[in-house]
């Protein structure tokens, strides 16, 4: 298991490596940079702040200097305000978690039990109505959930406030409207993974042996039907932290999200670099939780 | 319940805890008024500022000399209670106030103002905003540094490491002197010498040092004493090359960090601790207000100097002599400011903390409004605002007013078929203003000019209002009778709502009015500012602010070559009235003169006016001493809150029934009146 880690960790790297060269490359290419400014600045302002930002030299020399900067830790300054790439995901990294993994809890805890129950009452009216709401719930995009949601838990029910971040009533619509698309996902998968477990030998027996239908869904089942559902968990977190910028944004949210939408229109390299880099590092390392994970669930799982 | 299922709940009950964790990490007692700012500041260095939510806050952390009264924007006493100007309009002596202190405990002196205009004029600070000071004698020639020096000035070299005893991120040591010639490399190609970007690159500064050390009548501090540096040879020459790199080494020339026309050469100066004496190139009427204007604010030169360029800035290291201090900044969420008790006019600063909120979305904080979250939303979305006008009863919070910006496409005149006058013409006079506002605005002026209305003594020419039937001739006239022949067009604009209507409209009336066809292409901001830098478009988007109650804040754009004319335009006899006018001390000729320029840019009209912005604050209507004005700036220490919401407030004075229309009104009676008298 170490070993499997180690050489994961190591591969994590090389994507970094990959990660950064490709986001280097493609960033200088989109026009202008980061002197650009509605105001053409004068000349001599322009060429110090290419020097600054060592635009003036070209382009290798440029990436060597980036990666020798980031290789010693440091992710840079951003170009636009005057706060270290560092302290921006050192406050909204924290701020984009807790709203992330309440999303995630949201959409386990709702999918879970829809798609499970649709499964062991297969095809009864429950079945058709749960699925019928999850495929609306693919289908329509977070924001407008959440636009929903604002008129009628805010405007219509005053019970929840319209955005902000600080309090718990404040966390709970966004999570909400990034969860529950996924939620959606989640019972779909549950539901099929445990179709297909249902139906198969062992449980048969177990129900043969006289079991309670409820030691035989949960005991018996479940663990098994669960592993679709956790390789779906990697996605889940690439979604949840890539969608939320639009919903950090109706709701006011200081989260890392709409840094990067930002960063990457006001050509701030540093800080569109340092959020590619920090997303890679996130998503790499639930995929290998999630893998890892595997090993736990199902005995048959050997890490190598 | 199996224990390979404990480890799933396991997480889940993790993923609570860290929930709970960061919500407790983000709780705070409210402040006393709560605003939307609109977005996250880019620093609390007054001097490298832009944009107005920055700006908010700059006024609230600093006062300049004067401070700007937040019913008309008028310079009023600030860090200076009084001042005198001279005869010819040129020295203005201001006395500074004896209770001024910065946030440390340290009075306020006249050197403070001489540092941070040199700090300001200096490109390294890269101040984009430094040629409001260029008024100032010498002060271009200071700020363009190198390339602005001719041989025979006195200047100053700055070295790179400060000189010793001063603190460890003063200036570099000083070497004063005159310079002699400046040396192009013989091994540089014509091109190379030619490009601006590079121009340091190949050229030596050769200058003559000066003899005594002068600092007793130097005006800057500590930082600034004459080095004995630099390898001087035979003829008492100092050769110098400039190089970001301290390291850098050259076989004949000293490396220095740059090198300035001597700053003893420029228009301000300490005259003792108490007086601060400004000289200008040429006599400038707004002068004043400019000096009120946030990125001239003094700024300390010991915290600079002690924490660094870039750390300063931070909240715990922050020196500031204005009505309030940042408590703490939380990025993207908000700045918490506290009133200073040290300011000398505290007494009358009447809110305890204010909470300046960095929401993006203009809807998020219309919500926000609504919901009683926040206290002033600084801009309400157009759609939003239609249906809030309409209210019955009408709202107490919301009262739109003109202010100084305006909303135009450009031309560029560099491409066929708009470097023809006519077809210009033909294109403003096909569009109805007043549609298009219908459809995508909500309280704005049809714009007939490029000077919005509000210009005091000023009123703007004006290009022809819609003529369809004319705009028709004018096409044919130019070679394309019924829209036949003409290319197919693009109209190119940043992403946004508002932009694409307005495009969408003008495209419509375009095709109705000239049969021509048109697209819309929206880009990007980015992109497109370098699109429209390049002229790399038919026709696009562009808006201005003005910077100061003058004409010329909109003119001096166009003038031939002008960094943000990107038209391509050139008009001979335009650019005579706007540099003339810049040289005229009497007022009434001067704004004269702009008129009769502006005349020429309304005939050839390299831009199309569209409309002229209007502000659409919301305000509690428990909010005291909130004015309209033309700058939509409202200074956050004037504020006050009064518990009895049914009192008229300043925003919304109870005995005008509809405020908004009638300073506009009066203006384009007036203008209307002038334009008729002219009419051919």
């Amino acid at each position: 298991m170490i070993t499997f880690i180690v050489r994961r960790l190591i591969w994590m790297v090389v994507t970094l490596w990959v990660v950064f060269t490709i986001s280097f490359f493609l960033m200088r290419f989109a026009p202008g940079g980061p002197y650009m400014s509605e105001k053409v600045l004068p000349p001599e302002i322009e060429a110090q702040r290419k020097r600054e930002y060592h635009l003036d030299k070209p382009l290798p020399v440029q990436y060597w200097l980036r990666i020798k900067q980031l290789a010693s830790g440091d992710l840079g300054r951003s170009t636009k305000t005057d706060v270290r790439v560092s302290r921006l995901i050192g406050e909204g990294l924290p701020v984009s978690l807790a709203m992330g993994l309440l999303a995630l809890t949201i959409a386990f805890v709702v999918g879970m039990p829809a798609g499970i129950l649709s499964a062991v009452f297969r095809g009864s009216g429950v079945d058709l109505s749960m699925m019928s709401v999850a495929t609306v719930g693919i289908a329509l995009p977070n924001f407008v959930v959440a636009g929903f949601a604002i008129i009628l838990f805010v405007f219509t029910i005053p019970l929840l406030p319209a955005g902000g971040w600080g309090t718990l009533e404040q966390l709970v619509l966004p999570a909400m409207c990034l969860g529950l698309p996924y939620a959606a996902y989640v019972a779909r998968i549950a539901r099929t993974g445990m179709l297909d477990v249902l139906s198969q030998d062992h449980i048969r027996t177990a129900q043969a042996k006289g079991l309670a239908p409820a030691t035989v869904v949960l005991r018996h089942a479940l663990p098994t039907a669960l592993l679709p559902v956790v390789s779906f968990l990697g996605p889940a977190v690439a979604g949840i932290l890539t969608g939320s910028p639009v919903v950090e944004q109706i709701f006011a949210i200081p989260g890392l999200g709409w840094h990067f939408v930002q960063s990457a229109s006001n050509r701030d390299y540093p800080v569109a670099m340092g959020m590619v880099l920090l997303y890679t590092a996130l998503l790499y390392t639930m995929n290998l939780l999630v893998d890892l994970s595997y090993g736990v669930l199902d005995p048959r799982v050997e890490w190598k | 319940m199996s224990s390979r299922l404990i480890a799933p709940f396991a997480l889940l009950g993790a993923a609570l805890l860290a929930v709970g964790w960061s919500i407790r990490e983000g709780q705070l007692p409210p402040a006393d008024f709560t605003f939307n700012n609109g977005t996250e500041v880019k620093s609390f260095d007054p001097a490298v500022l832009i944009d107005n939510a920055s700006g908010r806050i700059a006024w609230a952390l600093y006062e300049g000399l004067v401070r700007l009264s937040p019913e008309d924007r008028t310079a009023m006493p600030g860090m200076a209670d009084s001042w005198e100007i001279s005869d010819d309009g040129r020295t203005y002596t201001f006395n500074l106030r004896p209770g001024a202190v910065w946030s440390n405990g340290d009075p306020v002196v006249a050197q403070d103002f001489v540092y941070s205009m040199r700090r300001f004029l200096d490109p390294q600070t890269q101040c984009e905003y430094a040629y409001q000071a260029w008024y100032l004698k010498n002060a271009r020639k200071y700020s363009r540094a190198m390339r602005g020096l001719e041989p025979g000035d006195p200047v100053e070299v700055e070295l790179h490491t400060p000189p010793k005893g001063a603190s460890p991120f003063a200036r570099g040591e000083l070497v004063y002197g005159k310079l002699l010639r400046v040396e192009e490399d013989p091994s540089a190609t014509p091109n190379e010498l030619a490009d601006d970007d590079k121009y340091t690159e190949f050229r030596t500064f050769v200058i003559k040092p000066e003899a005594a050390k002068p600092e007793t009548e130097k005006p800057g501090a500590e930082g600034e004493e004459p080095g004995d540096g630099g390898e001087q040879s035979a003829g008492g020459e100092l050769r110098f090359r400039v190089n970001a790199d301290e390291g850098a080494t050259f076989a004949d020339a000293r490396v220095c960090k740059q090198v300035l026309l001597d700053f003893r050469e420029v228009g301000i100066r300490a005259v003792d601790e108490r007086t601060v004496e400004t000289v200008l190139q040429d006599p400038t009427p707004y002068w004043l207000e400019l000096l009120g204007f946030y990125p001239l604010s003094p700024v300390n030169q010991r915290c600079i100097e002690e924490h660094g360029p870039k750390e300063w800035v931070k909240p715990e290291n922050l020196v500031t002599n204005g009505a309030y201090r940042v408590e703490f900044h939380r990025l993207r969420d908000r700045i918490r400011l506290k009133k200073n008790p040290l300011y000398w006019d505290a007494q009358n600063v009447a809110i305890e903390t204010i909470d300046a909120m960095a929401v993006e979305s203009q809807e998020t904080a219309f919500k926000l409004y609504e919901t009683g979250q926040i206290d002033w939303c600084e801009k309400t979305p157009a759609l939003i605002a239609k249906e809030l006008l309409k209210a019955d009863p009408p709202r107490r919070d919301l009262n739109p007013a003109p202010y100084l910006a305006t909303y135009f496409y450009a031309f560029n005149t560099d491409r066929k078929p708009f470097d023809d006058p006519r077809v210009r013409r033909a294109l403003a006079l096909a569009i109805d203003r007043q549609e298009i506002i219908s459809v995508a605005g909500a309280g704005e002026e049809p714009a007939l000019s490029l000077s919005p209305p509000g210009l005091p003594g000023y009123t703007a020419p004006r290009c022809p209002p819609a003529d369809p039937a004319r705009a028709r001739e004018l096409l044919a006239e130019a070679g394309f009778p019924g829209g036949v022949g003409f290319p197919k067009i693009e109209i190119l604009y940043n992403n946004n709502e508002g932009h694409a209507t307005v495009a969408e409209m003008v495209r419509k009336q375009w095709r109705r009015n000239l049969q021509i066809n048109v697209a819309a292409g929206n880009q990007e901001f980015t992109t497109v500012l370098k699109n429209q830098r390049e002229q790399n478009y038919d026709v696009t988007r562009r808006g201005w602010i003005g910077d100061y109650m003058d004409p010329n804040t909109f003119l001096d754009m166009f003038v031939t070559g002008g960094e943000n004319n990107q038209t391509g335009w050139s008009n001979a006899e335009y650019d005579r009235l706007i540099r003339g006018a810049a040289k005229e001390p009497d007022t009434k000729k001067r704004l004269d003169m702009l008129r009769r320029a502006e005349e020429v840019l309304m005939d050839e009209l390299p831009i199309m006016p569209i409309y002229y912005y209007v502000s659409r604050n919301l305000v509690r209507p428990t909010v005291h001493g909130f004015y309209n004005n033309t700058q939509d700036s409202h200074p956050l220490w004037a504020l006050r809150i009064e518990d009895d919401a049914s009192l008229p407030n300043d925003y919304f004075p109870a005995a005008a029934e509809s405020p908004q229309a009638e300073p506009a009104a009066a203006d384009e009676a007036e203008a209307a009146a002038a334009q008729a008298g002219a009419a051919p």
